[in-house]
């Protein structure tokens, strides 16, 4: 293994030379140009962050140096030479190390094993857990983490000392360009500023750093240039200086809406849905109402608490405190089946995994709550006439009912979804990512379908990572934080006040 | 392992020396220890093996002698074997349901070996080769095919045990060489010959698992496989590696086995499988992999041993000894699960600020 020298910094060939740069980078996946032609460089000492909205294109961008994706066009190059990322291997032997949310530790392992895990010191295949611990605490004195225990098993270390340990690991692999994939998301805030002074020193060690991020104020603190991506393409790289938020919210919004959107010409009545005060593992405290005919929207980053916050109302993730009410009268807690019953309908996330049945048919999939429900039915008329009608007013496109849902298009299959709580006595739709995965086309008629649904009395809830589609459909939208509801806003509000509030008021509480 | 087992021992010695500190010592080690789930498990489960020899000696006077412990010892052989060799297996991850059956395969190869007349060394050698390549095949098939451990082994414990009942049509072979028994029932000292290699099976196993780079491996493919393929680590050949050895290590189960009974029988290591993971999970391997130690293994084969000896001396009928091993195997799960919750519950340090 080589050693890796701490007292003085890395040769510096010539500050000037990119590490890294790419070229043209493209890739399309089916319907989605998720990169195209993105030009980038890194030098060394630098902090080059990376910002855009979900699916701007930064994820795409960062796993195709990591090898786990494969461009479709344009190349790679690394200290000038032109580099082939097959795979995670090859980034390795580059040189270039990742640092993901999820974090790629063995937590059986102690600190120092992890550290050398891979290119462990020893002779004829002994392990020298000596001189793993001797390299293991030089690394760690030389990021500033020598508290740190190499002999304490890593499970039982925190978020943040874990990052520290893949840092550690990064610089005994001998890495030179360290990706961090929105680093400070699981840490406090005493450990950001750990995090950053462990940046600092890298900087000067000579390292280059990608720094993912959504928060304006780390960009603003720790980032030398900052790339701004908008729907798969490179907007700009700025300079620290030129990097203010509001120039950068404006560079990451500023895209033309079109008129995918049906008018907001619903007349809101009284109030159906009241949740007051509910708090669960994930959501604090959140007070909200819904009127018939009316959409709200629930906006916030990811992990800011939107998908938890349906999942309570419909009773599937577990609420500690708080009360739902429809019509005026209580919803049973932590009861999927009561919140059923009281007329409540969840259109999940994931439709493949959560929302639809892929081995049945469309009849099967449609009537599965009208036959479990009897009590709770729209309609009782035959079963073969009610999945006809909810097929028919959502206009799903099957040949037949009896065709296996799996077979359909993901548009057609989110409606079956949405048409099942149609054969019910649903007074509330909660909808979450409704178009995530569906073609442009197929989006604009499921909006025309949620307006219509609106119009015709039903409450509905909906969480989107699409600002647009959020801010085109919702009457007025709710911005969460961390779990909180941080501020309302109404449906005439622009994408930049949304990303404003979701993002510069406090992570912390 | 080694180096917290030795600031234990410093820690220790330091309370001793200077008593005032000693209640604040010892309540930060009793910390260390209870927070440590290895350790703790182990504390749990050699209680447990005590309690029974309590109870087993209690209910027959016959248990606590010499001769009883060495019968003990040559029953428990082959579990230990097989067991730290499922062991490493299960660290990685893995499974090798195929272990009962390549005992008989491998212990008939040997037998209808030595019936020809071939040198008992030879006759060994090739059954432990024989382990070996179904262990090989059921590695590769797992890591090249991508197939689950179940279905692979599964399949070849089946496979395994027709490879048996083919060699020896007629049941029980005859003929076997008067040498035959040698090995099962000899004597060093008070200590029968299949116990001692069943000490150094386990003690290679435990030294190889925390002394060398390929054991450090096993407990990064087990912990976290895409951690370690990223880091470098040979994947694939250290599962395979592991199949291999537990076929190997099935094979010279066999062979202690059926030199200890004096003869090579198709029918034997029936349901073996599920007393070898049985005292592994008694021993506090985790199911998910990535945790486990060999020396835990052993007290788990222990008590399976005990449990079966102490019944048996207590004259209880033996399918009530299925009973009592399923409901101990469920019981040490269910221990294992709760000692786990517990143990992150106290090494989760920062509840999330609300």
């Amino acid at each position: 293994m080589s050693s890796i020298d701490l007292a003085e910094p890395a040769p510096r060939t010539e500050t000037g030379q990119p590490v890294l740069q790419a070229f043209g980078l493209s890739k399309q996946f089916p319907g989605v140009r998720a990169l195209a032609g993105v030009d980038f460089d890194l030098m060394r000492g630098e902090v080059h962050c990376l910002i855009g909205e979900n699916g701007a294109g930064k994820s795409t961008f960062v796993k195709i140096l990591a090898g786990a994706t494969q461009p479709d066009s344009g190349e790679i190059l690394v200290r000038g030479v032109k580099a082939e990322m097959a795979g995670p291997r090859d980034a390795k032997e580059l040189g270039l190390a990742f640092i993901f949310q999820e974090l790629s530790v063995v937590d059986g392992l102690t600190v120092a094993e992890n550290i050398v895990l891979g290119s462990e010191p020893g002779a004829r295949g002994r392990f020298d857990a000596q001189s793993a611990t001797a390299t293991a605490r030089k690394i760690l004195l030389g990021i500033g983490f020598d508290t740190l225990d190499p002999d304490m098993r890593v499970g039982r270390l925190s978020t943040a000392e874990k990052q520290a340990v893949m840092i550690a690991k990064a610089l005994c692999a001998n890495a030179d360009v360290i990706v961090m994939d929105e680093p400070t998301s699981p840490l406090e805030e005493q450990e950001v500023r750990q995090l950053f002074q462990v940046i600092a020193t890298l900087k000067q060690q000579g390292k280059a750093i990608i720094y993912v991020s959504h928060k304006m104020r780390e960009i603003e603190e720790i980032g030398d240039r900052v790339t701004v991506f908008k729907d798969g393409a490179k907007v700009a790289t700025l300079n620290r200086a030129e990097a203010t938020p509001r120039e950068l919210i404006r560079l990451m919004v500023g895209r033309d809406l079109g008129d995918i959107f049906p008018a907001k010409d619903r007349q809101p009545g009284r109030e159906v849905l009241k949740v007051s005060g509910l708090s669960g593992a994930r959501i604090r405290d959140i007070d909200l109402s819904v009127r018939a005919g009316e959409i709200v929207g629930v906006a916030g980053l990811v992990g800011a608490g939107r998908t938890e916050l349906l999942r309570s109302i419909f009773g599937a993730d577990e609420v500690v405190h708080g009360e739902v009410s429809v019509d005026g009268e209580l919803v049973p807690a932590n009861s999927v089946r009561g919140a059923i019953r009281s007329g409540i309908g969840l259109v999940p996330e994931e439709r493949r995994g959560q929302g639809i049945v892929g081995v049945l048919s469309v009849f099967d999939n449609v009537l599965l709550p009208w036959q479990e429900f009897p009590d709770s039915r729209r309609d009782n008329g035959e079963p073969e006439i009610v999945a006809r009608q909810a097929v028919e007013s959502m206009n799903v496109k099957t040949p037949s009912i009896r065709q296996r849902i799996s077979l359909l298009s993901g548009g057609n299959q989110q409606k079956v979804v949405v048409g099942k709580w149609l054969t019910m006595k649903t007074r509330v739709l909660l909808l979450d990512e409704p178009t995530r995965g569906i073609d442009i086309g197929a989006k604009r008629e499921i909006y025309k379908l949620i307006h219509d649904l609106a119009k015709s009395g039903l409450a509905i809830l909906l969480v989107s990572s699409e600002l647009p589609e959020v801010l085109g459909l919702c009457d007025r939208i709710l911005v969460l934080n961390n779990g909180y509801a941080v501020g309302e806003l109404p449906g005439s509000a622009s994408e930049a006040d949304v990303i404003e509030l979701s993002m510069l008021h406090g992570g912390q509480s | 392992m080694s180096v917290s087992a030795s600031s234990y021992d410093k820690k220790s010695k330091n309370s001793l020396q200077n008593g005032e500190g000693n209640s604040v010592q010892s309540q930060s080690v009793w910390r260390s220890i209870i927070a440590d789930r290895q350790k703790l498990q182990t504390i749990v489960t050699l209680l447990v093996l005590l309690l029974m020899i309590i109870v087993f000696s209690f209910f027959n006077p016959r248990f606590l002698t010499l001769s009883n412990f060495q019968n003990l010892a040559r029953n428990t052989a082959p579990l230990i074997i097989a067991a730290s060799a499922m062991t490493a297996v299960m660290i990685a991850r893995g499974l090798d349901l195929s272990v009962g059956s390549v005992l008989a395969a491998c212990s008939v190869v040997a037998a209808s070996l030595a019936v020809k007349g071939v040198p008992l060394p030879l006759a060994f050698l090739a059954a432990l080769a024989f382990g070996a390549f179904i262990g090989f095949l059921n590695g590769a098939i797992i890591v090249k095919m991508r197939v689950s451990p179940i279905i692979v082994t599964l399949g070849s414990l089946n496979i395994a045990r027709g490879i048996a009942y083919l060699i020896t049509p007629s049941a029980i072979l005859v003929g076997l060489p008067p040498n035959w028994s040698t090995l099962g029932t000899t004597k060093i000292g008070p200590f029968p010959m299949p116990i001692l290699i069943a000490a150094v099976v386990a003690l290679v196993y435990s030294w190889a698992s925390q002394k060398t780079k390929f054991g450090k491996h096993v407990y990064a493919v087990g912990g976290n496989e895409e951690a370690a393929r990223l880091s470098g680590v040979p994947v694939e050949r250290t599962l395979i590696s592991l199949y291999v050895l537990s076929g190997m290590m099935a094979a010279l189960a066999g062979i202690v086995l059926s030199t200890r009974v004096g003869s090579g029988d198709p029918n034997i290591g029936v349901g073996f499988e599920l007393e070898v993971i049985a005292a592994v999970i008694i021993g506090g391997t985790s199911l998910s992999g990535g945790e486990g130690r060999i020396m835990g293994t052993v007290i788990g084969a222990i008590i399976v041993g005990v449990l079966s000896n102490g019944l048996n001396l207590s004259g209880v009928e033996p399918f009530w000894q299925y009973v009592a091993q399923g409901m101990v195997l469920i019981a040490a799960v269910v221990v294992d699960k709760r000692v786990n919750e517990g143990v992150l519950r106290i090494g989760r340090r920062r509840p999330r600020a609300a």
